[in-house]
Formats: structure tokens, sequence, C-alpha cells
């Protein structure tokens, strides 16, 4: 048959292609291990450039290349670390922030106030189209640097925004700046945390405020330690310690996060002794993982809040009696004991306890599983006889949400199916739509440690995830009074009043705070999780 | 007389209605001549049997609804009604598994019924007429056979049941439908034409008998059993073939009670509680078989050449 040796020669040069990258990938590791590295599991971070940064695996590479102006301590309030001092006016709305001096940045470069400016300008200008450019939004000027979209999303090209530069940042010398709000905010301190104010090199840009292209696949940073190579994608990012450091020093010399698709191929790895930290441990592996790891499987606090959402716009969900009995119908301790063996907990009030000023069980009787009562308050209130729960299949939502149905089944004696949506964004497109959705799956990690991160991005009424359009103007206006409140302490209490007009109205049911539940191996020693679910790279240690 | 070791994997001729005969019989009453002495026919049969009683009336199995979940049971062993125990939503793992028969089966009914009709059509057509319509059918077959059948039906399945609320038992019926007719269609062809080469056929169409006529009054009926054995071997490869989109996520879903979502769902807890997990799978791999070895028992009663 003529034409058949051709791809006979093709067939055998694939199968020869195969066989090399199969050898390729495995052996790799072994050659490049730094002494007294550690490996930590993270998923394919979306972005290595810090203002672009708004997921647990690139925030957690990039911790370890820059160092912050603040950190926090263990009642989640901030402290300076690359800031010799934040002071602000008594209206919270002019902050003066002063650099440590003598740092540099991995490539030699002192770090100076300009790269601060270059980077939250860069940040915070709308067409770079950065995620996390909303961080920006409280800085005088903000709004100018974003383009308005004439026709909304048509045809017709959007015009250069009006300025280029925040209006609200200041250089006053080498090593201080100030930056001005739109108006106060007793918190600004504790959002300067994030990773989009980390600062960037000159050398990151290649012109006035134009990134360059390849920034991001080899960040250069300010902070312990340094990448080694570029970012290989769906492989690894290494990063080696930095010669004399002038913060806080690491106990490692290096760390190797390793990128995997899977949590259980991560969990094989761990306990085979190829990986030293995951940092969460899938739950079907739960139940085998305290025989197979003892004592280094360890658990704490995270900010992650799980809960489902009314539609405001569905009459069927409009009495608060009916969303109350659905609260009281369901049994949130058993749910995070049986569904997530203990590696969450339940959720009795709308803001994690964890942050400074958040008062646990503020939600009282509502969030307490009282079936008989849940049911006489349903039948008077004459709730619905058929509930579903939309929920996003690409999660691991499954499980709970059925046990959640049958939960409500047995206390209410209704109907209860869960409606599984490929992905978040398919179910956020039917509730836009206002579309029969029922009860809304949802979830949330704060930003920065404040009561505010989770009270106004989820309940006031321009809130960015009020997904299921809470409106109450005595709540927006006490969340905004909270905001601008001269002390925190102040806007701790405003804010606790906010978080009681929530429990009056149940806008959501709360189900559910997450915990960091990891896991480490038998080389390395005091391995400890914050709140943003990162691992304290400064504290670990190797074992012995 | 057929036992397991006389199971080939030759294709099925036609019949041979020129052969000796003995006594009188018809070729489908010398079969269940055969049949009723084999073992496999028997014990395939029954388990049959057991499986369409469970899909049509579950409640003779068990009288606990398989949807009444309770958390606080969850991993429990057996007890009262539920010899199975509980899976990890604290379901009775017996009721689920027998309801789950119902869905499988009638996926599979369904699913099978769809290819026996799209590969009688086609094979009776591409071996009756010959020519250019059997090059065009046939190498149609062929590239319907190229498909990859789990590429094919993932992308399929997962078209077909976009909408979240379906269960998607239709989406499954007409993935397996659709990508299974393909055997049938050839075995079919190649009956056709043994049977139209037949004396009878031609003295019908002597006689006068329009190509309707002929191909569904005489060589349909003639060329028809080797197809019938195609389609029940068909019927448990569809079963297999329902649990497998199931457990892979574009199958049946929503509050769909089967047996691949059961051996989807407890798969990851396989490690702490394997109840849950593996009598869904043994009843799967039973009901398979069942039909596989009725199919195979079939098959060698009509073979003569096995005979």
């Amino acid at each position: 048959m003529p034409g058949k040796s051709p791809w006979k020669v093709a067939a055998t040069a694939t199968a020869v292609v195969l066989l090399a990258a199969g050898c390729s990938s495995g052996s790799s590791d072994d050659t490049e291990v730094l002494p007294n590295s550690i490996s930590i599991g993270i998923a394919e971070p979306t972005s290595l450039v810090p203002s672009n940064s708004i997921e647990t695996s690139g925030s957690q590479v990039l911790a370890s290349l820059f160092y912050p102006l603040v950190r926090f301590d263990a009642k989640s309030n901030p402290y300076p670390v690359a800031a010799q001092s934040i002071t602000h006016d008594k209206a919270n709305r002019v902050w003066t922030i002063r650099l440590k001096p003598g740092f540099t940045f991995s490539n030699g470069e002192p770090v100076v106030a300009d790269n601060y400016l270059d980077a939250w300008n860069y940040g915070a200008y709308g067409p770079n189209g950065q995620l996390a450019s909303y961080f920006f939004q409280r800085i005088d000027g903000f709004a100018d640097l974003q383009a308005k979209d004439p026709d909304d999303g048509g045809p017709e090209k959007a015009p250069e925004p009006k300025a280029k530069k925040l209006r609200g940042l200041k250089k006053v010398n080498n090593l201080t700046f100030t930056v001005t709000l739109t108006e106060g905010f007793a918190g600004w301190q504790s959002v300067m945390g994030y990773d989009a104010f980390f600062p960037l090199p000159k050398a990151a840009f290649s012109g006035d405020g134009v990134l360059n292209k390849d920034f991001g696949e080899a960040p250069i940073g300010n902070g312990p330690f340094k990448m080694k190579g570029t970012w290989q994608h769906d492989e690894k990012i290494v990063v080696e310690k930095v010669a004399d450091f002038k913060g806080t020093i690491p106990k490692v010399s290096g760390i190797t996060w390793k990128i995997y698709q899977d949590l259980g191929a991560q969990y094989a790895d761990l306990v085979g002794g190829n990986l030293d930290i995951e940092t969460k441990i899938p739950i079907e592996n739960l139940a085998s993982a305290s025989s197979d790891l003892g004592t280094r499987l360890a658990r704490t606090p995270s900010s992650s809040f799980s809960f489902v959402g009314f539609p405001m716009y569905d009459d069927k969900y409009k009495n608060p009696d009916v969303r109350r009995a659905l609260s009281m119908a369901i049994n949130r301790q058993e749910m995070t004991d049986q569904v997530f063996l203990g590696s969450e907990q339940p959720a009795t009030s709308f803001v994690s306890p964890q942050v400074a000023g958040a008062r646990p069980n503020s939600c009282g009787q509502w969030c307490e599983y009282n079936p008989t009562r849940a049911k006489q308050l349903y039948t008077a209130a004459n709730g619905p006889r058929d509930i579903k729960i939309s929920y996003n299949t690409d999660g691991g939502h499954k499980a709970w949400v059925d046990a959640m149905c049958n939960q409500i089944k047995a206390s209410l004696a209704v109907n209860c199916t869960g409606v599984g949506l490929p992905k978040l964004k398919d179910l956020l497109a039917k509730v836009r739509a206002k579309e029969d959705v029922g009860l809304i799956r949802l979830g949330w990690a704060m930003d920065y440690p404040l009561m505010e991160s989770y009270l106004g991005p989820l309940y006031t009424s321009d809130g960015s995830s009020n997904y299921y359009g809470y409106n109450n103007t005595t709540f927006d206006s006490l969340v905004r009074q909270g905001s601008a409140a001269p002390t925190v302490a102040q806007s701790q209490k405003l804010w606790n009043e906010a978080e009681d007009q929530l429990v009056r109205d149940m806008p959501v049911l709360p189900l559910r705070f997450g915990q960091n539940v990891f896991g480490y191996s038998e080389k390395v020693t005091d391995v400890t999780m914050d709140l943003f679910g990162k691992v304290d790279i400064y504290a670990v240690d190797i074992a012995g | 007389m057929s036992d397991l070791n006389a199971v080939t994997t030759a294709e099925a001729p036609g019949p041979a209605p020129d052969r000796p005969r003995r006594a009188n019989r018809s070729l489908a009453g010398d079969a269940w001549a055969d049949l009723r002495t084999s073992k496999v026919f028997w014990i395939a049969a029954a388990l049959v049997v057991i499986v369409v009683l469970m899909a049509a009336w579950p409640s003779l199995f068990t009288s606990a609804d398989p949807r009444d979940c309770l958390l606080g049971r969850k991993d429990a062993g057996a007890s009262g009604g539920a010899i199975f125990g509980f899976d990890f939503q604290g379901c009775d793992v017996y009721a689920k598994t027998v309801y789950g028969a119902r869905d499988s089966v009638l996926v599979a009914l369904c699913a099978t019924l769809i290819a026996g009709v799209i590969g009688v059509l086609v094979g009776l057509a591409a071996g009756y007429f010959g020519g250019w319509l059997d090059a065009v059918l046939s190498r149609f077959v062929d590239i319907m056979l190229g498909i990859p059948f789990l590429l094919g039906a993932i992308v399929l399945a997962k078209r077909l049941s976009s909408n979240p609320e379906s269960n998607g038992v239709l989406a499954v019926i007409v993935t397996l439908g659709v990508l299974g007719w393909t055997t049938a269609a050839r075995v079919m062809r190649s009956a056709v034409i043994s049977a139209k080469g037949q004396d009878y056929v031609a003295a019908a169409r002597m006689l006068g008998a329009g190509p309707g006529r002929l191909m569904f009054r005489h060589v349909l009926p003639n060329a028809i059993s080797p197809v019938i054995v195609v389609l029940t071997i068909l019927l448990g490869i569809n079963i297999a073939g329902e649990a497998t989109l199931s457990y892979l996520g574009v199958g049946l879903k929503g509050d769909a009670v089967s047996w691949g979502i059961a051996i989807a769902e407890t798969g990851p807890y396989a490690r702490t509680a394997a109840a849950p997990l593996v009598w869904p799978s043994v009843f799967l791999a039973a009901t398979v078989l069942a039909f596989i070895m009725l199919g195979d028992a079939i098959r060698d009663a009509f073979d003569p050449r096995l005979r």
C-alpha cells in the first residue's frame, strides 16, 4: 500500500518523543535539591505578578519572594514589617508610610518609595487588567484610572482613562510616601498587608508604567527568598534564600513549590515522602490521615466561610421566618463531623470569629439545630414544599449539599434536591438572570483581617460578592460608619451592630468556617498556617 | 449441546434453512432444545429475571426508601432491613442497590432498542441492496467504529445533558444508542447477504414480490437471530456503559439512583467503608455477566457449526 511507510516513521517518531518526555519528567528533582530545602505542594498559580494574584497558590509563592509592609499577629492585628512606621491623620484619610532603610531587591536594587508608587499605580491602572486592582479603590483618584466603556461591552473601544497615576499617592522622600484615601478608613493598615501592595523593582518595568512581559515568570522581590530559574509551569517553582537578608530570616535555605493538579496525588506524595508539606488534606483521605501521619496532621483556623444565600428576587424565601426555619433545620455540627470529619467548624455567625473584634455565636438561636421549632415556624410561614440548592460541581460540594438536603427533608418533611452546575460562573449567570435556582452555594475568604472584609463585599447593597441581592440601608450605613470611625475599636463596635442587623434579616445561612487541615513529612517541623491558608515560611524548620 | 468450553469467538453466520433437520423442528425449536439443557443459560436467565424484577418492582425486595438518608447513621453496619449497612450519607446501601437496578436496566434496554433499530435497518439496506449503498453504509460503519467509545460517549453525553435539572436518563440512552449500533449492523449485513442468496428468496422474487416484501417477509426473519444474540450481549455492555458514564460524571445525575453513581460517590471512601462500594459493584458485574452469558448461550444454540 503506497504511503504506508511515512505513517510508520511518524508513529515511531511520536513514540520516541513520548518516551523521551516520560523519562525527563521523573528524574529532574533529585539533582537540584538544595541542602536544608523543603517542598510544599500548591496548585498551578494563575499569576505571579503581585497585583494580579488573587488565589492562595500564587499568593503563597509571592509571600516567599516579597516582604510585606505589615504582617499580622495571632489576634490578626497588623504590625509593620518592611515599614518602619505607618501613621495616619485624625480622619484616617492621609496615611504616612516610612520604610526601613537598607532593604534591597534580590537583584541588588535598593527598595525606595518609588518602587511602591510604581507598583501600585500599575496595579490600579484599569487597562492593565490586574485582578487585584480593587484593593486600590479606596485610594484617591482610583476612578480616574479606570476606562469607562461607552457602550457597556459593545464593539466601541473604551477611551484612555483620565489619569495614569493615582492622585492619592505622594512621595515625600526616598523612604517615605503618603497615601490619601477618598474617605477615612480606620482599617487601611490591614489592607496594605495584601500581595497587591508589594513593591516592584525598576527592573520590572520596560518603560513608564509598562511591566516587562515575562516579569511574572521570574519575579524579582524584596523578600527573604529569590527565584532559582523561572516558573516551570505545571511542574514547580524553586526559590532559594537571599544572602544577608535584612528582615526576619527564614530557617530553611530554599523552598520547592511543587505544582499538582490533584490533591489526592499530592497526598500520595506526602505519605510516600516525596513532598514535605501538603496544605490541604483531601476529605476522602482524612479518615486514614491520622493513622498515616500521626502527629504530623495538624489543624489551624482559616478565614474561609461557607454559606448558602437566598435569592432576594425569589418570593418563596421572602418571609424571614422561612429563612430562619431552614437555618434551624440544619444540623451544622453533624455536617462538619460526618461529612467534613471535623476539618471544618460549624458557623454560627456571619463574620469569622478569628477576625479581630468579631464575636462567636452572633447568630444565636437561629443557627442552633432545632427541628421541632423549625417545623412549626416553617409551617406557620407556609414555606415552599420543594427546595433546591444549586451548587457548582467542580468544587467537591455534592457530598455536603446532599447531606444538607437530607437534613432539611428530615426536619421539615419537604422535598429537597441539589442541582449541580459545572462551574460557579454558570450558577452566577443564572442568578443574574433571576432564574429559579433555589438556595445558592457560596464561599468567601477574607482579603484582609477586618470584619469589614466580610460585611462589605458579602452583604452591602453594592458589595462585590452580594450575588443574592441583599439590600438594607441601615446595614449599609452602619458598615460605612464603621469604616470611617476614628479608631479600630469604634469601627468594630459599629460593625458588630451591622452584623446584628444581618441576624434579624438572615439573608444567608451561615454553615461552616474552614480550617487549614495540613500534613507534613518527618523532615520538617514547626509547620504553621495562617488565616489566609498560607504556610508560615519564617517559622518552618528542618527537623532534628 | 453446548457448554462453556464450546464458546468460540466465531462470528455467527446466517441460518442454513436447507440443513437436514431433526423431527420437523424449526431453527428456533432446535435452539430451544439446545438451550434447555444448557446450565449456563439457566443461571444467566435466572439472574436476568431477578434483575428485571428488581427494576420493575423494587418494593418486592426492600421496604426502605433509597432517598431516606440520615447523617447520624453514617457508615453504620447492617441492621434490620439494611442488610448491607449504610453509606457515608447514611443511606441504606441495600435499598440504593435494589433501586439502582431500575435506571440501569431502563437505560440499557432503551439504548439497546435504539441501537437495534438503527443496526438492523442499516445492515438490512447494506446487505440487501449491495453496490454503492453497501459501500457507503459500510464505510460509515467503519468510521463509527473508528470513534473511540469513551471519547465519543463523553463528548456526546456532556452535550446532551447540559440541563442541570434533568437526571440525564435521556442523554445516556441516546448516547449509548447512537454509539452502539455498529456491530449489530455488521452482523445484520453479513446475515442478510447469506440469506438473500437462498432459493426461497429467489422463488419469492420470481413470484413477483417487491423489495420491501422480500426484505421484511423473507430475508429479515431468517437473518435476525444472530442480531438478537449481538443485542443481548450489547444489553450487558450498555449497563456497564451507563455505569461508566455515571462514574465519570456525565451520565445519570441529580436524584437518579444508579449503580454507576453509587460507585462514583463511594469510591473515594473505600479505604474506610468498603461495603457501599462493593455491593453496587457486585450487582453491576453480576448483571453484565448475566446478559453476556445469556447472549453467548443463545448464540451457541443458534450456531449450527457448534452442534
